[in-house]
């Protein structure tokens, strides 16, 4: 077969269909790859730091909670708690809180080497958890920066 | 459809069937330095990020 002479309309339909076809095919698989496959990050080891960070918030964590429902403290768009009432505190606890909440997420970018962009996406990923977990009167600050009480 | 044509498609459904293959060839004692952007998984973040907040929760001081 000559492979340089033009095809006849029935191989062109042919050629057609096999073109969208295969076209259709790539895109299911990217998109089923994309929704079925999340990235696994996670704590690789975990330091004494680490260690420290997490049980000083777990022993914080119900005053965090009240703090949040009275309106003293809210959670901003950064993955970090904000001191709104200019109680002092509230700006202690806030700061420890912070510091803590930053341990993880620094050990997070570097465990799973996500460099300086991913510290910046792993705070926008927990500032998304903390306002989608909060509760019902809770301040939170929205992406554009204002503050709104949690319906 | 002309044979280029066809040619050319074939090549594509080929390539991305299969997947490619690159191979670096040089000398190993002048390693090339590639810079890569890092891409982060959204999605993935947010499952890790909810999980540990979980696991602060969770382990919460009554």
């Amino acid at each position: 077969m000559n492979p340089f002479t033009t095809l006849t309309s029935k191989e062109d339909l042919i050629m057609k269909k096999i073109y969208t076809l295969g076209l259709v095919i790539s895109l299911v698989i990217l998109t089923a790859t994309s929704l079925c496959f999340a990235a696994d990050y996670g704590y690789k080891t975990m330091t004494p730091d680490m260690e420290k960070a997490l049980k000083n918030r777990q022993s914080r964590y119900q005053q965090i909670q009240s703090l949040k429902q009275e309106g003293v403290i809210g959670e901003n768009n950064t993955g970090y708690v904000t001191d709104l009432k200019e109680n002092a505190a509230a700006a202690t606890l806030a700061a420890a809180e912070n510091q803590d909440r930053r341990v993880l997420y620094e050990a997070l970018a570097e465990q799973n080497k996500l460099g300086s962009t991913g510290l910046l996406e792993i705070q926008k990923a927990f500032a998304y958890v903390q306002s989608e977990k909060a509760g019902a009167g809770d301040m939170v600050q929205s992406s554009s920066g204002d503050w709104k009480k949690k319906s | 459809m002309k044979p280029i044509t066809k040619a050319a498609t074939m090549l594509l459904a080929v390539i991305a069937i299969t997947g490619c293959t690159l191979k670096a060839v040089g000398d190993p004692n002048r390693p090339i330095t590639i810079n890569a952007n890092v891409v982060v998984d959204i999605r993935g973040l947010k499952k890790t990020a909810a999980n540990i907040e979980d696991m602060v929760a969770q382990g919460a001081v009554k």
